[in-house]
């Protein structure tokens, strides 16, 4: 007879599983299209290269701008390339149509967490897309030979990663929350368009945020999106004193806490209003 | 023959906008959405150009005549040729069949059926920093506007020859969604002159895929920095690539399937 601990213990790992499963399918997902991925590969190694060439005729070497020499802004511009392909990949966007279409009744009668359903395919699409990011940035690096900045300390290497993981986490209730605006409106992309306009901005995608005006860079810092790909980049390049570190992982740990508050209210109101229309 | 097209063009066109506002707060989102992103990279080459010492040597002014140029030529094709986003489903879903069979050529019907009213907005942004650019540039004479204006239909027509490689590729294929999407990513490397890019990106994105022909050429005329070799050039290039993309065209229905329907 098994004790209840086993059958617990198998109960855990059965729950494991399933969202193993999960990503793991949206994995083989990515790969049975596989045209449309290559030319979404394409497409990200195009802006790559964009931002690369106009920061290199911008910054020539021995050149510094605003803090900033051509080997850091170069590390910071492909660093935010490969941190957005973890942070910002995502596949929880299609929340907002399961609800509108009635398809979220599916979930709600099947013994699946609809959170951990969809951060298990962030999960694999993530998995997918780094896997990819490291080739590319391999082959633009032996390619167009950077002079990138390579962190050796191991701090600022945890603290990156843990602020890396936050930003992965905030994005994801970020993400939900744009979906569960289905249980108002059948408008879902608009809203998620603004979004990615103003991620790409506001997130330091394009370029580091403190070159901005110090009035305005202190307003940002009190905002979500320098933590999802600036700030991790900042403490990557050794640029922030400790000080400076833990404040803006504690940021980033209260928006994170009140992004999943918000995002588990606004869940609830909307099931009660949610009626399977579209089924 | 082209009264018959324009009143069928307008009439699809009207009924797509009446579409398009259905969601009124949808339409208002998307068109605010272009305005912040034109805003924010606007913001973003001016801080660049203030706080460096520029980009390939151009001016402030000049770098937002760029932009703005690049603009207009990026979004009139979105006006004019929005039906090409919706072409695959036409093509998966069998309805293209119809397209074939009707009075009508299909490749109008593919193209121009139904132009985006919303991307309207941009274009009066686009003209509005044109000219206000334009005033602040130097040396501008009555010929170098009628190069800018030739070398902008110039343009148009290497972005038409472009859609109707995607929508040939499409036929194919059934896949167009991200081979559209690769055509807006290419463009996108032109809202800051081709100049900037190293060889042998430069030539590639100039003379192999025309962004520079489409977008950094039109602006340099009007600034005089364009020899009259380069602009031969730019008409020679517009007209191969339109007589292959017809070719294309003709080939890829030739060989369509019509596995759909």
């Amino acid at each position: 007879m098994p004790t209840s601990k086993k059958l617990l213990e198998k109960s855990s790992n059965l729950k494991m599983n399933k969202y193993f499963q999960v990503a793991k399918n949206t994995w083989d997902e990515t790969v049975s299209y596989r045209l449309n991925f290559v030319m979404w590969r394409i497409r990200v190694v195009l802006q790559i290269i964009t931002l690369y060439f106009l920061w290199l005729s911008i910054l020539p070497k021995d050149t510094t701008f605003l803090g900033y020499n051509q080997s850091l802004m170069l590390t910071y511009i492909l660093g935010t390339s490969l941190l957005a392909a973890f942070v910002l990949s995502s596949r929880s966007y299609s929340v907002g149509d399961e609800i509108n279409q009635g398809n979220l009744s599916n979930f709600l009668i099947k013994p699946i967490n609809y959170f951990l359903y969809h951060f298990a395919r962030d999960v694999g699409d993530k998995s997918m897309n780094i896997v990819f990011s490291i080739f590319e940035l391999t082959i633009l690096f032996l390619l167009l030979r950077p002079p990138i900045f390579i962190q050796t300390d191991p701090f600022f290497l945890f603290l990156f990663l843990i602020s890396a993981i936050l930003a992965l986490l905030l994005y994801f209730f970020f993400n939900f929350l744009l979906g569960l605006v289905g249980f108002w409106s059948p408008e879902v992309w608009a809203p998620r368009f603004i979004f990615f306009i103003v991620i790409t901005f506001f997130a330091g995608g394009l370029f580091p945020l403190d070159i901005l005006p110090k009035s305005v860079f202190t307003v940002f810092q009190l905002l979500p999106f320098p933590y999802l790909l600036y700030f991790p980049l900042k403490i990557y390049l050794g640029q922030l004193p400790l000080f400076e570190i833990f404040k803006g992982l504690t940021v980033s740990f209260i928006w994170l806490i009140l992004m999943y508050l918000l995002v588990k209210f606004i869940w609830n109101v909307g099931l009660k209003l949610y009626t399977a229309q579209g089924r | 023959m082209l009264k018959k097209y324009f009143k069928i063009w307008l009439l699809m066109t009207t009924c797509v906008s009446q579409i398009a506002f259905l969601s009124r707060f949808g339409a208002v989102l998307f068109i605010i959405g272009k305005f912040l992103r034109f805003g924010f990279f606007l913001l973003f080459l001016i801080i660049l150009e203030t706080q460096t010492k520029g980009i390939e040597g151009y001016n402030l002014w000049q770098v937002i005549f760029f932009f703005a140029t690049f603009n207009l030529i990026d979004t009139l094709p979105q006006l004019f040729f929005r039906e090409v986003y919706r072409f695959r489903s036409y093509v998966v879903s069998g309805q293209f069949d119809f397209f074939l069979t009707k009075p009508l050529s299909p490749l109008f019907r593919s193209l121009l059926g139904g132009s985006d009213i919303l991307d309207l907005s941009m274009i009066f942004i686009a003209v509005g920093f044109i000219a206000l650019s334009a005033t602040r540039l130097e040396g501008i004479t009555g010929l170098s506007i009628i190069s800018y204006l030739l070398l902008i239909a110039n343009a148009l027509v290497i972005a038409m020859a472009l859609h109707i490689l995607v929508i040939s590729v499409g036929v194919l294929t059934t896949e167009v969604d991200n081979t559209i999407m690769l055509y807006r990513d290419i463009t996108q490397m032109g809202r800051i002159p081709v100049d900037v890019y190293r060889e042998p990106l430069s030539f590639l994105i100039t003379f192999v895929i025309p962004v520079g022909v489409m977008a950094t050429f039109p602006a340099k005329a009007l600034m005089g920095l364009l020899t009259l070799q380069f602009m031969m050039i730019s008409f020679l290039i517009s007209g191969i690539l339109l007589a292959a993309s017809l070719a294309f065209w003709k080939f890829s229905l030739k060989n369509y399937s019509s596995i759909s329907t």
